[in-house]
């Protein structure tokens, strides 16, 4: 079944990829004016992978620092150049696209480059919401190569890799973006879309879309009780932040900074901290774990209920944290070990809602 | 072994526990430590504490997440309290969650010595005890020859303020009390105590703890006090072994030192008793020289009595004190039950010179007044060495005089007036004068004018002849009208302290 996206969706689907990012992802208000500017009056079909059985799909979507994206603006061309470079090496014509990630602005980002190049989105992503390594791709933690792919980066620079792993790349895109512009566009091999979507996640952006759809219904004076309801998820708390706490850790060459933010539930009186990386990784209630990755851990402005990134969130914020169930593809024990808490070296197991 | 378990506050307060800090503090529980476990690191899972402390050696970073967690299950196994290697502040999260589990956090560089230490307490409090008693006599064994010396060294084996205190709680040595203290200590403490009794316990109402053990020796009973801020059972047991230990060597220090006081004492009594019978001899000069007395210029003679028993010789640094803090520079001598003492000055001071200096005199005797009740008198300003003997006397008898007279302050300046005016006037006092009636009532109403006669007697120097010659009567006449007085009042006249009596009361008694 394909989902439609019209205008009149753009607003919920921003919202929807931004919850998906759980805090990380970048910021999605650029991407989402520049897809509303290229939809206009059309409008954008969500395929399944049944829908195009022939196609060769190409992974596609924004690495590198997302925060330099505000600064050092896309030029247009370089979905369409990371694509031909792809398809030139493989000698495979793409003929479709699929997000690398759903969550945070890589929700977009394919809809605009299927909208550039013409070409038909398929919504399944290797990710299922937003995380920070390749290496937490599903296709690579289901034995899949990543390569060859292709990098373009705004000022016109190409580079293929091939022949290296998942950590091998990760090593590659971060020296080449830190020596560029600050953030590529990667496209992955074009593969038959049923080889590509068997190992990945399903329906992403379709749920994306429906989590922004029941954001936009919630009343703007609802309880935190009711918008954990309204989103599908579970309340964790809700008060002021009382502390924000950074710190860089240098982790395999990229330097991701881990931080914290704690909180007083304005009810319980419990006290609330959640680990960051790049997203929130980890709430615990009164000293206990209650909610890790890959479940969605979402902060909202108590007042707007508008998301609060993790690089965002400041101490005396009024906030209302909800965590929503992460995507079912990452909940077997051997996919888990990629993206659970340890991955993030939270010693610490998994702590997942129940299956919704 | 709850009955050894401190309280949180108690063992923050204890020497094994200088360098634990408090983290995270609940002001709402006291918890008591009933023990100490170790774990190695912030990842443990303890099983049930029962109030022990649990302890974490390794703990590189205070705002982990890991440390919340900690806390949480520490809280759940019911531990007393939560000690982190390392004294960095924890994250605000870990605070909030500290104070709303009521647990307290504790850090400290080294973790493994504040366990030891707390299970030491806890779990073998002899061995801290004997531990305490051994080192306290090793380094006494090495202390210097002073009390300062010896009670510094108890004070660094306890790692405890150690005092010297008087029975009134009054500080002699050491590290003084505060005031509140010393009123604890005075009501509690017996004023005889019994060589064998136990050494005394005191609760302060802060929860501090003082310990005293009495020091037996020569001279007053004083006490060897122990302050303890808060009350580790084991530590309150071991400490008075520790001071029952010291005590006799106190009670040596003190002899000693008692020792050279009366040795100085004695010298400087034997060397104004020289001064005080005529002209010093050239070796009495030079002796006065070595201990810095001025026999030339002019002297100021003081006189301090004391009511009742007073260790002269003890208490005469207090007295040289007090003229210290009033400015003047004088030399105090032990004699009888009092002190003498004159301030010298090398030209002759004026009138007003004289007052102010009174003045100073009066403030030394008022700062006295906490460790004495004195009375005090102040002879005239006498030139040379054998000034020193005059106005000594005069203050002598200022100061007996002085003694009687609550309304002057117990405190008379023999000033311009000579002593016989001040006599005189104290003869016309309303206590006086019915004593002098009541002295010569037997012989008043009887023939031959027998108050007159017994005045002229005693004016002419005891003489009948000059009597006689004064009265106008027979030599023989006057004779038996001395006899008869005699006969009458029941007095010798040889006596001196009578025939003063009766001269004073003769005098008062014809102006009527």
């Amino acid at each position: 079944m394909s989902t439609v996206v019209r205008e009149r969706d753009l607003t919920a689907l921003v919202v929807g990829v931004t919850l998906l990012g759980s805090g990380g992802g970048g910021d999605t208000r650029a991407f989402g004016r520049m897809l509303r500017r290229r939809l206009g009056a059309g409008e954008l079909v969500l395929r399944d992978a049944a829908d195009l059985p022939d196609a060769s799909v190409s992974p596609i979507g924004v690495v590198g620092a997302t925060s330099v994206l505000m600064e050092k603006l896309p030029g247009g061309g370089e979905f369409d150049a990371a694509v031909r470079a792809v398809s030139r090496w493989t000698g495979t014509e793409v003929t479709g696209l699929m997000p690398l990630e759903a969550g945070g602005l890589n929700g977009l980002t394919p809809l605009i480059a299927a909208l550039d190049l013409g070409l038909p989105v398929v919504d399944a992503d290797l990710m299922g919401r937003a995380l920070p390594r390749l290496d937490q791709f599903s296709w690579a933690v289901a034995g899949r190569s990543l390569t060859p792919c292709a990098l373009s980066e705004p000022s016109g620079q190409v580079i293929v890799v091939d022949n290296v792993d998942a950590a091998g790349l990760e090593r590659a895109v971060r020296s080449f973006v830190a020596h560029t512009g600050g953030w590529a566009v990667l496209a992955l091999a074009p593969t038959a879309v049923e080889a590509a979507t068997a190992d990945a996640v399903q329906g992403s952006l379709t749920r994306a879309l429906a989590l922004g759809r029941a954001h936009a219904a919630l009343e703007s004076d609802a309880t935190p009780a009711a918008v954990a309801a309204g989103l599908g998820g579970r309340l964790v708390g809700a008060g002021r932040v009382e502390e924000v706490a950074r710190h860089l850790i240098a982790d395999g060459g990229a330097a991701f900074g881990r931080g914290s933010m704690c909180m007083v539930d304005a009810g319980s009186h419990a006290v609330i901290r959640i680990e960051t990386e790049n997203e929130y990784l980890l709430a615990l209630v009164d000293g206990t774990p209650v909610v890790t990755t890959p479940d969605l851990l979402c902060v909202l402005d108590r007042r707007t209920l508008q998301p609060i990134a993790v690089d965002a969130i400041r101490t005396g914020d009024e906030v209302v944290v909800v965590a929503l169930p992460g995507p079912a593809w990452w909940r077997r024990p051997d996919r888990l070990a990629h993206v659970g808490p340890q991955a993030f070296g939270l010693s610490c197991p998994p702590q997942l809602l129940e299956a919704s | 072994m709850t009955d050894l378990a401190p309280t949180l506050a108690a063992m923050l307060s204890s020497p094994g526990w200088n360098d634990v800090v408090v983290l995270a503090a609940t002001a709402i529980r006291e918890p008591r430590l009933t023990g100490s476990q170790v774990v190695l690191e912030v990842s443990a899972h303890p099983e049930q504490l029962d109030g022990r402390l649990l302890v974490v050696l390794l703990a590189d970073d205070h705002a982990d997440w890991r440390i919340d967690a900690l806390i949480s299950r520490a809280s759940a196994a019911g531990a007393g309290a939560l000690l982190l290697a390392g004294v960095e502040p924890l994250g605000r999260g870990a605070q909030l969650l500290a104070e709303r589990l009521q647990l307290s956090v504790l850090g400290c560089p080294d973790p493994l010595a504040a366990h030891e230490y707390l299970r030491r307490v806890t779990a073998e409090p002899e061995v801290l005890r004997s531990d305490l008693v051994l080192r306290a006599v090793s380094a006494l064994r090495r202390a210097g020859g002073d009390l300062n010396a010896v009670l510094r060294t108890t004070a660094d084996v306890l790692d405890r303020p150690v005092t010297l205190a008087g029975a009134d709680g009054g500080t002699l040595a050491g590290e003084p009390l505060e005031p509140e203290e010393r009123t604890a200590l005075a009501t509690s403490l017996p004023r005889v105590p019994v060589a064998w009794a136990a050494p005394y316990r005191i609760d302060l109402p802060s929860g501090a703890v003082l310990l005293a053990v009495a020091v037996l020796g020569v001279g007053p009973v004083c006490w060897l006090v122990a302050r303890l801020p808060g009350a580790v059972p084991a530590e309150v047991a071991a400490v008075p072994d520790v001071l029952s230990v010291v005590a006799p060597a106190v009670g040596e220090r003190m002899a000693l030192r008692r020792l050279e006081l009366e040795r100085d004492a004695r010298q400087r009594t034997s060397l104004l008793g020289e001064l005080l019978h005529g002209e010093p001899s050239e070796a009495t000069r030079r002796r006065a020289v070595d201990l810095g007395w001025q026999l030339d210029g002019w002297h100021t003679g003081i006189r301090i009595g004391a009511e009742g028993q007073v260790d002269v010789a003890g208490r005469r640094a207090d007295v040289v004190e007090a003229f210290d803090a009033e400015g003047l520079r004088a030399v105090v001598v032990e004699q009888g039950d009092g002190w003498s003492a004159w301030i010298t000055a090398v030209r002759e001071p004026t009138a007003t010179e004289v007052q102010q200096q009174a003045a100073a005199i009066r403030r030394v005797q008022r700062r006295l007044v906490q460790t004495v009740d004195a009375y005090v008198g102040v002879g005239r300003v006498q030139p040379g060495p054998s000034g020193i003997a005059t106005t000594l006397a005069e203050a002598g008898d200022a100061a007996g005089l002085a003694r009687g007279r609550a309304e002057t302050g117990r405190f008379l300046h023999v000033d311009r007036l000579g002593l016989a005016q001040l006599l005189l006037a104290w003869t016309r006092t309303d206590t006086f004068q019915p004593a002098a009636r009541a002295l010569l009532a037997p012989i008043k109403d009887q023939p031959g004018d027998l108050v007159t006669t017994l005045a002229v007697y005693l004016d002419t120097e005891s003489s009948v002849a000059e009597t006689a010659a004064v009265l106008g009567i027979h030599r023989n006449t006057a004779a038996a009208r001395i006899a008869k007085i005699q006969h009458l009042l029941g007095v010798d006249l040889t006596n001196p302290d009578e025939r003063l009596a009766l001269h004073l009361a003769s005098r008062t008694t014809p102006t009527e």
